[in-house]
């Protein structure tokens, strides 16, 4: 008895601590996980401003993206950061992803008036004052008529360069001044097909 | 047959006593100095731009060496006086311990490393024979070589620890220059003193202890783990200082010294303590393998298994492979050549297991890191401003875990999006440490798995009660 008084000890704490460990969550810590991408997010309330919007509409649309390419939205994200180059495939499925988030947000009446958000647009354009205040005499249900703001979303993503804006992340003046510019095209596509009989 | 005393009046009691003192001292120091540099090696890491694998040859050098030449300086010492030996081995080591000091680069450091090693297997084995011989008997002489050689074990790393913070880690080498020195006036005192006992070491009638030697080497390279793999995990995992380290791997030599007062009415031999050690130490290392957190208060209970583990088996079955057999020297040469083989086993079996798994580690805590970021209250020009620098931080420490903090340093964001970005930060660190403490997980499991395999030669000791 006496030869195996010790590692009966041994063992009870061994068993001991082990057990205070596991109990504790031990062999769980590990980091986060990231989510199926293919399961959608809860979206919180956007704010009727661009940089929020924008940024949501990159966010859902990374998932959905992500979701086609059957990879997680955190590893999309870092090929993308560590490339800067997307291949045609990938590009599609970007594109694609951002216009499921506008559809989704628009399903969900989320997405803001076009006339909400134009006041911050015009204040960030680089337009002359007088096409400043014409555009600002337009009554906002005009603007919101000619402009709904899921389809000019969705023309905006068909004009963006996905890898030119890639490629201007880290200037932020390259990259409103591409935005504006994919934002333009589309505003003025949208107005020319609503205004063909 | 013993080894006979030469027939000189008996020393006054007090030169014995600093004899015994200085003897145990250096026997310590030479034995820490096996895992000594390994709060250091972080610090080693940066200064020579090398890898965790190369660094980790400072510590296989040495180790190496003592396991290949231990054997054969115990011969040498057996053969001639080991006083002589034991001086000769003590001006080596000094020497290569000031090479070691002013080592200009990782090469250098590691073949100085390497003689350190020849010199002190010389120290180690002879100053068995001259402990006995100052202790006027041979059990207490060898229950002491042993102790000092498991004090030395357990403390080294906390002492390197110490000294890296306090100064640098060339401080480790500089302070057992005059320890190894000073050592030389008691051994050159005790010339003579042992007369070879007439057995030629070729010819031994006793052979080597294959059981407790071969458990002495699975548990040295199971302790390995636990001192190597848990220092690097709170330096370079956790970003511990090598002084917060070195204060909490206090917890291993602390119940290492406590075992023996602790379970002194339950010891029951030799085969009933080496069992306790080995199933102490593997329970030890998988609760390390198992943290909850990455808080050290979460290291103290397995560190204190581990630490009685290691007071109750390693000294035993030391004291088993040396119990009369002669010549003392040799067999003490084979339980240091065992206990450094198998450190050397350990660190080069979980060396590329954990630098392997933290390689691994990376896309994870990189995916952990994007997701915290992606999803933070922050605005989106923030999070591109900050994804940019964190990027630049993981690229710069590639290989390593990265430091994030610079990245959040000079982020300029406005008031009331600073606790948002505070709260990132904190997530962040986070992430890292879980990623740092999961890669090491296997490494532990591992050393856990060798500590088990310890309790087969164990288990076949025949068992005899402590004297």
């Amino acid at each position: 008895m006496r030869r195996i008084a010790l590692p009966l000890i041994a063992v009870v704490l061994v068993a001991a601590v082990l057990g205070v460990q596991v109990a504790a969550g031990g062999g769980h810590y590990a980091p986060l996980r990231p989510a199926d991408p293919c399961t959608p997010r809860p979206v919180p309330p956007i704010p009727a401003q661009l940089e929020p919007l924008a940024e949501r509409i990159v966010l859902v649309g990374l998932d959905s993206a992500a979701c086609r390419l059957g990879i997680s939205r955190e590893r999309l994200v870092l090929a993308v950061a560590e490339t800067r180059t997307l291949s045609p495939q990938t590009t599609a499925a970007v594109k694609a992803g951002l216009r499921d988030a506008v559809d989704r947000l628009g399903r969900e009446g989320r997405l803001p008036k076009v006339s909400q958000l134009l006041p911050e647009a015009l204040d960030q354009a680089n337009l002359p004052g007088i096409v400043k205040t014409i555009i600002e005499a337009i009554p906002d249900s005009l603007v919101d008529k000619l402009l709904p703001s899921g389809p000019l979303l969705r023309r905006t993503i068909d004009e963006l360069d996905i890898n030119r804006l890639l490629h201007e992340l880290n200037d932020p003046r390259q990259l409103n001044s591409a935005l504006q510019s994919a934002i333009l095209q589309a505003v003025l596509r949208q107005i020319l097909d609503r205004l063909r009989p | 047959m013993t080894a006979d005393r030469g027939a000189h009046p008996a020393s006054p009691l007090r030169s014995r006593t600093g004899a015994v003192a200085v003897l145990s001292l250096v026997v310590a120091v030479v034995l820490g100095d096996s895992g000594v540099v390994t709060l250091a090696l972080p610090e080693i890491l940066r200064e020579f731009g090398a890898g965790v694998g190369e660094v980790a040859w400072v510590l296989i050098a040495f180790n190496l060496v003592l396991a290949l030449v231990a054997v054969p300086a115990a011969r040498l010492c057996v053969r001639g006086d080991p006083s002589v030996a034991t001086a000769g081995g003590l001006i080596g080591f000094a020497a290569a311990t000031s090479v070691c000091a002013a080592a200009p680069s990782l090469g250098v450091l590691i073949a100085a490393r390497a003689a350190q090693a020849a010199g002190g297997a010389l120290v180690i084995v002879g100053s068995l024979e001259l402990l006995v011989e100052a202790t006027d008997a041979e059990r207490a002489g060898a229950r002491r070589w042993a102790a000092a050689g498991v004090a030395g074990a357990a403390l080294g790393p906390v002492v390197g620890g110490v000294l890296t913070s306090a100064f640098s880690w060339r401080a480790i080498f500089v302070v057992q220059i005059p320890i190894g020195l000073l050592a030389l006036p008691a051994v050159i005192a005790l010339r003579g003193r042992v007369v070879p006992n007439g057995v030629d070491p070729d010819m031994s009638p006793d052979r080597p202890h294959v059981l407790a030697n071969l458990a002495l080497a699975l548990l040295s390279a199971a302790l390995t783990a636990a001192l190597f793999l848990l220092v690097l995990m709170l330096v370079d995992g956790w970003r511990h200082s090598p002084a917060v380290a070195a204060a909490a791997v206090t917890a291993v030599p602390v119940a290492a010294l406590a075992a023996g007062p602790v379970f002194r009415g339950v010891r029951a031999g030799t085969r009933s303590e080496a069992v306790a050690g080995s199933v102490l130490i593997a329970g030890g290392l998988t609760g390390l393998a198992l943290l909850p957190g990455a808080e050290l208060v979460w290291t103290v209970a397995p560190q204190v298994l581990i630490g009685l583990g290691l007071g109750l088996s390693v000294d035993s079955l030391t004291a088993a492979a040396l119990r009369d057999r002669i010549p003392r020297a040799l067999h003490g040469g084979w339980t240091i050549a065992a206990r450094h083989a198998g450190v050397v086993f350990g660190l080069a079996i979980l060396t590329p297991v954990f630098t392997a798994d933290l390689h691994h580690a990376e896309t994870p805590a990189k995916e952990a890191i994007a997701g915290l970021v992606l999803d933070a209250p922050l605005p989106a020009s923030t999070k591109l401003e900050l994804a940019e620098r964190l990027g630049r931080r993981l690229v710069a420490e590639r290989g390593r875990v990265p430091d994030l903090r610079p990245a959040f340093t000079t982020l300029r964001v406005p008031a009331t999006q600073a606790p948002a970005a505070a709260h990132l930060e904190r997530g962040l660190e986070d992430q890292l440490k879980r990623a740092a403490t999961r890669a090491f997980r296997n490494a532990f499991l591992v050393a856990a798995v060798l500590a088990l395999l310890a309790l087969g030669p164990a288990l076949a000791l025949r068992d005899r009660s402590r004297s």
